[in-house]
């Protein structure tokens, strides 16, 4: 574009159909696509994102990983009040996570939940509370975004799959679904204007680069740790269609 | 006798040093209360364990007095003046009066600040009950120039002599200290013992005063009987307070942080002869604890959520388990020293000991790997104690798969495999551990492709020795 007219245009009083609003921090999330659709480029920092599930295990807390482990980095507590599974340890630590200062809230009814999220986002020391509830309270999500407010955290309300999602507390709202290997992210709601297209992000080469797949881990020579018991492994680990076999 | 009277009754006239029947007789409604020594005592020890927040070197001065060197923490308080001033106020927080003297000598300071009782009348002995007074300090002794000024008016009664070397004395004509310390000391230490000698040299500083310095108990207990019965928790709140500020001042002087806490809550006398056992509530903190709002704030939340049975007469506070906490350390600039109380009281309180504190231990945990070939025994999840401030080194041995979501019972597939074909991405781990104790297993792991999407971990159960075992999914790729 000319650049006088791209100047003209930097003229606050001009508003463009495109515009998002402007966030005053936000986390970035690792994924430029997804980056480039946010208010602010990324997580925002001061207010609840709600994150609609149409499956679980396509990726979801892997698009939350890289904002987590840069928190992390700057110092600040993660917090996962009610998860619905338990998180492995193991595949946190791989991804990059720091358990030192991860921290799972479970075993609560849902107003403790609430509860601790709500201290959870006021405190300083934490940077990020995600919460996995089935509450429409409205006054209870309010709340929460008052507390994330004050508190300068990020938060994430996580809807199940099969539950109904909340009417429109929180500022952004993402929608998360699969699509031909690949994760959908449909912009619900965001500050700015409507995004008709969902966002499509390749997670397996995320995967494949940060756990590495079992093949490449055979040709190795093997620790002494290892411990695979011989087996015909397969020199590519090509994908094989499972059928239920019959019994002999 | 009488040792000490309010003000309601020195108006009806009774004065210390009467008789019993005297006062009797003068004001006939008169309370009457038995003297309580160690009552005395323990309240001298509360009171010196107060100054040791503000002195490492506080010493008891039977029966009311505490002697406290301020000179070296004058500077970290902003002066003596204020130091006497924030002590004073705790003092008389717990409701007794204070006055208070500075001078070079603790003998000097402490005569000084005896001298200063109501006019005894005459012949009475020292005074042994504490003062009454509205005054935090009217006499400030500075150099030891001044001492002679100071206390060469003072009588030979505030002194504990011989009676017969007092009379003796009081014959010649030497009834004040400045009189005494002029005559021959030979003399006088013939006439009157040497320990009219002693105190005087001591007094003006001609001999050193070594005072045995107030050690603290090793473990803290308070008692605090509440002034009516009290039936819901929250009233409790202003007596908790005081007894924590007491446990903080303790910690404070030993240079400890609590660790776990007991209070106890004493029913009342009834109640308890019937059986009734006090209801007592445990707390544990992830690191030592001093800053009273900490404390507080995490014994309010607990008590928040439990029920009383019945009414409270008391609350007792004992310190189980402390740990060494060192204290925070200023800078030497100017613009770093602060109140020291400002300072520790601003603590916040950290937000795992909140949530502890009103969910239960077990709710909030961190995540610990294990040295473990089996999926479901290589995490630990313990309840979350202070969190490590470092970060726990990353092995840089190659991690096959693992999901980010465990399932803690594992699903069968059969059905659903027969329904749809699912599709293996990656795999097989062939995973063969655990004879040692009972809970083996053999499996293959796959990294798969449901149908409807979603990328799971699913395994081959061979525990029964055939290679066609049934299938379950153990985690997502979430």
């Amino acid at each position: 574009m000319n650049p006088a007219l791209t100047e003209a245009l930097a003229h606050p009083a001009i508003w463009r159909g495109g515009d998002c609003a402007p966030e005053p921090a936000a986390v970035a999330t690792g994924f430029d696509a997804l980056d480039a659709v946010l208010p602010g480029g990324g997580w925002p920092r001061a207010a609840l994102t709600e994150i609609v599930l149409e499956r679980e295990g396509i990726g979801e807390i892997m698009l939350t990983l890289p904002a987590l482990a840069r928190l992390q980095v700057e110092g600040s507590l993660v917090v996962w009040i009610a998860p619905p599974y338990r998180p492995y340890a193991p595949a946190l630590a791989a991804a990059g996570l720091d358990l030192a200062r991860f921290v799972v809230v479970r075993d609560v009814d849902e107003r403790d939940a609430l509860w601790a999220c709500e201290q959870a986002l006021r405190a300083p020391e934490c940077g990020a509370a995600f919460i996995w509830t089935s509450t429409h309270d409205e006054r209870a999500l309010r709340r929460l975004q008052v507390a994330a407010r004050e508190g300068r955290s990020w938060s994430v309300v996580w809807r199940r799959p099969g539950r109904q999602a909340s009417a429109a507390t929180a500022p952004l709202r993402l929608a998360l679904a699969p699509h031909e290997g690949q994760l959908a992210v449909r912009v619900l709601k965001r500050r700015g204007a409507e995004l008709p297209h969902p966002v499509l992000l390749d997670l397996r080469r995320e995967q494949r680069a940060s756990l590495h797949s079992l093949s490449d881990h055979h040709k190795r020579p093997k620790p002494s740790s290892h411990h695979a018991v011989g087996l015909p492994v397969p020199a590519v680990a090509r994908a094989r269609c499972l059928r239920a076999q019959r019994r002999r | 006798m009488v040792v000490a009277a309010n003000a309601a009754a020195q108006n009806a006239g009774i004065r210390r040093g009467q008789q019993v029947s005297a006062a009797l007789a003068l004001a006939p409604d008169v309370r009457l209360h038995e003297r309580d020594r160690e009552a005395e005592a323990d309240a001298l020890a509360e009171i010196a364990t107060l100054a040791l927040a503000f002195t490492p070197q506080a010493s008891l001065a039977p029966p009311a007095a505490i002697v406290a060197e301020v000179g070296a923490s004058a500077r970290l308080f902003g002066g003596v003046p204020r130091l006497l001033e924030h002590l004073a106020q705790q003092v008389q927080a717990r409701g007794y009066h204070v006055r208070s003297t500075i001078a070079p000598t603790p003998t000097a300071a402490w005569l000084l600040a005896c001298a200063g009782v109501a006019a005894p009348a005459a012949g009475a002995t020292r005074p042994t009950a504490p003062v009454i007074t509205t005054a935090v300090t009217t006499i400030a002794v500075t150099t030891l120039a001044q001492l002679p000024a100071a206390l060469d008016a003072l009588p030979l009664a505030l002194l504990d002599l011989d009676a017969n070397a007092l009379a003796t004395l009081n014959a010649a004509g030497v009834t004040t200290l400045g009189a005494a310390r002029r005559l021959p000391r030979a003399a006088l230490a013939r006439r009157a013992g040497t320990v009219l000698v002693d105190v005087l040299d001591r007094a003006f500083g001609v001999a050193s005063d070594p005072r045995e310095p107030y050690r603290p108990p090793p473990r803290f207990e308070r008692r605090l009987p509440l002034p009516a019965t009290v039936e819901t928790v929250d009233a409790l709140g202003f007596a908790v307070n005081r007894l924590l500020h007491d446990l903080s001042g303790w910690l404070a002087a030993r240079g400890l942080g609590a660790m776990r806490l007991t209070l106890t809550l004493v029913h009342e006398r009834h109640l308890r002869e019937r059986g009734l056992a006090p209801t007592s509530v445990a707390f544990a903190f992830g690191a030592p604890a001093r800053a009273p709002a900490h404390l507080n704030a995490v014994l309010r939340e607990r008590l928040a959520r439990i029920e009383l049975p019945a009414a409270v007469d008391a609350l007792v506070l004992v310190s189980d388990e402390t740990a060494p906490l060192a204290g925070r350390s200023l800078g030497l600039l100017p613009d770093d020293v602060r109140s020291p109380e400002s300072a520790s009281d601003a603590a916040a309180v950290p937000l795992v000991e909140r949530l502890r504190s009103r969910l239960s231990d077990d709710a909030v945990v961190v995540l610990e790997t294990c040295a473990e070939h089996r999926p479901e025994y290589a995490m630990r999840m313990i309840g979350a104690a202070s969190i490590a401030p470092a970060r726990a080194p990353v092995s840089d041995a190659p991690v096959p798969p693992r999901p980010l979501w465990l399932l803690d019972a594992m699903r069968p597939l059969r059905a659903d495999i027969e329904a749809k074909p699912w599709v293996l991405r990656d795999g097989p781990e062939r995973i063969e551990s655990g004879w040692w104790d009972g809970r083996d297993l053999r499996r293959d792991y796959f990294v798969a492709e449901s149908p409807h999407g979603e990328t799971v971990w699913i395994y081959r159960d061979h525990r029964y020795g055939t290679d066609d075992g049934e299938w379950f999914m153990h985690g997502l790729f979430a």
